[in-house]
């Protein structure tokens, strides 16, 4: 995925490797859902690029969810995804801002925490 | 006397730093601090970044700590008496400093000096800081020396305005417990030699709402000494102390008032920046939920605010807003919003222009959300509402889904989530929100490249500021380092290698865009120098900004001596990463025992994430300089990346043997347990990076996650109030 410009897909691709350890076969057992993610460059909506989350197989693909329907889809800008897979910024609180939007399952979307990312390090 | 049992831990009963309610001093500095909103920035209390190493003055307590060489930090808890925690209660005065000044005094530990005389001569040479504590060291322990403290002649120290005033407040208070056997005279005139040496007017800086406080602590304290002694001392005191409160909101009426009194000027700085107005309406909005008390001290605050006399505050609209606040014609209870609070919302909005007006639009047009840090209750709550959310998709859902939700909404009411303190968690969820904002107001200076100067830099008007940032930051002492430098580029703005250096100390400090914002002057100052070049390259990379990333490391290339040629002038236009690589590659055939070159290819292959290629070129840079730790920190994060967890580890350890105060070090240590899902060993990790430098944003928001996922939410309140003293104690390493 290093073809994506975005600074989330950095955040995915470490997610996808992730699911190959211990940790993430673990939160595949926790969790078991599939979340599809809109992310969109700069302004929400447009030119969005899709993800699915799948943690019911343990894996990250592009494009939108071809096994069904995603348990629930979230929208985000590329800024605003990575605040929240980080723990910079609340989910609640992203949602009362207007900054997530959701469709689906609540109880699904209840479990979109930062804990289930893997977070980045620095050099 | 009772008071003084109480103030040297005389009493069993006080339990440290815990907040019950035999302790009310303790009780007065949480709530001071804790209750109602975490990251308050009235910033009544004069910022500073310095920590507790200041307190350097008794080099002979064993720390065991140090067996870290040149480690930055002496517990305050462990070993300091209460004079160095009085100390502690003027530097770093950020967050909880007061608590902890407080807590120190209520410890029952017997207040221990070296083996030799309590030091009752200051130490006037050295950095302003030092001079400051040994001053107010030899201030604390004339108490006990049973020397009357005399004005003493100091070089200068560079106290601010802020400074002087939170000095003087604090004296004042400190003197009459620790003097507290001693007569009313005896107190204001030791008050008054401290401050005349620290050429700190007494009465030149009062404003209004200062005689507002005195009075309420003279009562107290006439009634508390008018007393006759009790059996039990400490008790009885507490026990008066209860009886005298105003209705139940005392220790934060007292707080409040102090904060007032602190934050009088500051307010009407505050007045005009929004989020600032936000944070004092946020302590309005929080504070006032339970009703009575609540109004009670609007009424209380919109009193001290309209006695003072400065127009400003008169004709404020604020001061309208609390004053309408306070006669109940706005309020917020629980579920309901007033009729009139509909007009609030929307006064608000006008009035200060609020960034969140969607926020007030939601608030004015739904009901208060319920549940805690369960953002889809808000959700329901919302759609219950008909929130203002206009899409089309919450059609589309209510039509498909309605019975799952209202499933969901049902099953949640009966499992009583909407409870009593419903109210409560809006509010805190809407204290995080401002607390957001204006955190955020501070990063987007930084991002956007305007570097953030520390409040209270005792080393502005050092003699050499550069050399002892050198000296500082070469054994290890990085925040203190950061001060000294800032010093030295406030003093030279143009020098180079003064910001080039701050920029090393913040990125080692982990703080990314303070590394960046003193990089760019850097850059500024010196366009050439390729080590600016290559930090520059880093932080972006770290940040995820490829093409800026990208860019800095071209030019390093470009200026460099060597592969200059090599790298053509015309791809700095239009940079591709194919390209760049390529030419990296090129160079790194011209030399292959150049270091350097295989160190910015590794940063380069992070940026595309190829990170096997990164590896090897670190590996390879490593073989040549074994000895850089921040090389060895570099392979690991690029191995923590490719989620090869444990030899990341392994080599951020190695970093770590070359340098033990490296604070970025250590919270990579601490990401990578997390990753693994070792929750508890990460913890650990970031609460040693975080005792090295507070101010790492990061590592708290890291360590909060942690905490979460290890199930320890009893120490949730301690991360969030940003409490390194509790969380040290319950983690150690």
């Amino acid at each position: 995925m290093a073809s994506s410009d975005l600074k989330s897909a950095a955040l995915l691709d470490q997610m996808k490797t992730h699911f190959s350890t211990d940790a993430g076969k673990a939160l595949v057992k926790k969790i078991g859902l599939v979340y599809q993610i809109n992310l969109a460059p700069k302004k929400m909506g447009f030119n969005e690029e899709i993800y699915v989350v799948d943690l019911k197989k343990g894996e990250v693909t592009k494009g939108p969810y071809e096994g069904g329907k995603p348990d629930a889809t979230f929208s985000f800008t590329d800024e605003d995804f990575y605040k929240i897979a980080t723990g910079k910024m609340n989910p609640q609180i992203a949602f009362m801002r207007g900054k997530m939007k959701v469709k689906g399952s609540l109880s699904a979307a209840q479990k979109f925490t930062p804990d289930i990312f893997p977070k980045p390090s620095k050099m | 006397m009772a008071m003084r049992d109480l103030v040297t831990g005389g009493a069993a009963c006080a339990v440290p730093g815990s907040s019950s309610s035999s302790n009310p001093l303790g009780a007065l500095a949480n709530a001071l601090i804790g209750s109602s909103s975490q990251k308050e920035r009235l910033q009544e209390i004069p910022t500073s970044s310095l920590n507790p190493s200041g307190n350097n003055l008794y080099p002979g307590v064993v720390d065991p700590m140090s067996a870290l060489p040149g480690s930055e930090l002496e517990h305050p808890l462990h070993q300091q008496n209460k004079g160095s925690e009085f100390l502690n209660g003027f530097h770093a005065a950020n967050d909880n400093r007061l608590a902890e000044v407080w807590d120190g005094i209520q410890n029952p530990q017997v207040p221990h000096f070296p083996p030799g005389q309590p030091q009752l001569q200051p130490e006037l040479n050295g950095p302003p800081q030092r001079v400051l504590s040994s001053f107010l060291h030899s201030f604390v322990n004339s108490s006990h020396g049973g020397v009357p403290f005399g004005p003493t002649q100091l070089p200068v120290l560079g106290l601010s305005e802020g400074d002087k005033r939170c000095i003087r407040d604090r004296s004042s208070i400190m003197a009459r417990h620790i003097f507290a056997d001693r007569s009313e005279d005896f107190i204001n005139g030791q008050v008054n030699a401290l401050l005349s040496s620290l050429e700190i007017d007494n009465q030149g800086m009062a404003r209004g709402p200062m005689p507002g406080r005195y009075p309420e602590l003279e009562q107290y304290w006439g009634e508390s000494q008018a007393m006759p002694p009790r059996p039990h001392g400490p008790d009885g005191w507490a026990d008066e102390f209860s009886q005298q409160r105003l209705g139940q909101a005392d220790p934060n009426a007292w707080a409040l008032s102090f904060e007032r009194q602190h934050g009088a000027g500051g307010w009407a700085s505050e007045f005009e920046h929004e989020q600032r107005q936000m944070t004092s309406v946020d302590r309005m909005a929080g504070t006032n939920i339970p009703s009575l008390a609540a109004m009670e001290q609007t009424r209380m605050l919109a009193h001290t605010l309209a006695q003072n006399n400065n127009p400003k505050f008169q004709n404020s609209k604020f001061l309208q807003f609390v004053s309408k606040m306070s006669r109940g014609e706005l309020t917020i209870e629980d579920n309901q919003v007033k009729p009139a609070s509909g007009d609030w919302a929307n006064e608000f909005q006008q009035q200060y222009n609020a960034g969140p007006s969607n926020w007030a639009d939601q608030f004015a047009h739904e009901q208060v959300s319920t549940a805690p840090d369960r953002w889809a209750d808000d959700f329901a709550n919302e759609r219950v509402h008909h929130g203002p959310v206009d899409e089309q998709w919450v059609n589309e859902f209510s039509k498909l889904e309605v019975n799952d939700w209202a499933d969901e909404f049902g099953r949640q009411v009966g499992e009583g989530i909407l409870g009593d303190d419903t109210a409560d968690n809006w509010a805190s969820a809407y204290d995080e929100y401002v607390n957001e904002q204006t955190v955020l107001k501070q990063k987007s200076d930084s991002s956007r490249g305007v570097y953030v100067f520390s409040d209270l830099n005792p080393y502005v008007g050092h003699p050499e500021p550069l050399k002892e940032g050198q000296e500082l930051f070469r054994k290890g002492l990085l925040s203190e380092a950061v001060l000294a430098l800032e010093a030295e580029v406030l003093k030279n703005p143009d020098n180079a290698e003064g910001w080039r250096l701050l920029g090393v100390a913040h990125a080692e400090n982990d703080d990314d865009q303070q590394a960046i914002a003193s990089m760019m002057r850097a850059h500024e100052a010196d366009p050439t120098n390729l080590e600016v070049l290559l930090a520059l390259g880093v932080s972006h990379t770290n940040e995820l900004e490829q093409q800026a990333a990208l860019k800095y490391l071209y030019s390093w290339l470009r200026n460099h001596p060597v592969y200059g040629k090599i790298a053509p002038p015309e791809l700095s236009d239009s940079l591709y990463y194919a390209d760049v690589a390529r030419t990296f590659n090129e160079a790194a055939q011209m030399s292959p025992e150049d270091a350097d070159v295989h160190i910015v290819l590794g940063v380069l292959y992070n940026l595309s994430r190829e990170y096997d290629r990164a590896i090897e070129s670190f590996q390879t840079a490593l073989k040549l300089k074994p000895r850089d730790y921040s090389l060895w920190n570099k392979l690991g994060a690029t191995q923590a990346n490719s989620v090869q967890s444990a030899d990341a580890i392994y080599a951020y350890q190695h970093a770590l043997d070359l340098k033990p105060n490296y604070v970025r070090a250590w919270a990579n240590m601490g990401i990578s347990y997390a990753n693994q899902g070792m929750y508890e060993d990460s913890i650990r990790y970031y609460v040693r990076a975080l005792a090295m430098n507070p101010k790492a944003d990061n590592a708290w928001q890291y360590l909060r996650i942690s905490l979460s996922c290890a199930s320890r939410e009893d120490m949730m309140a301690a991360c969030d109030s940003r409490n390194l003293d509790v969380l040290q104690k319950e983690f150690p390493l």
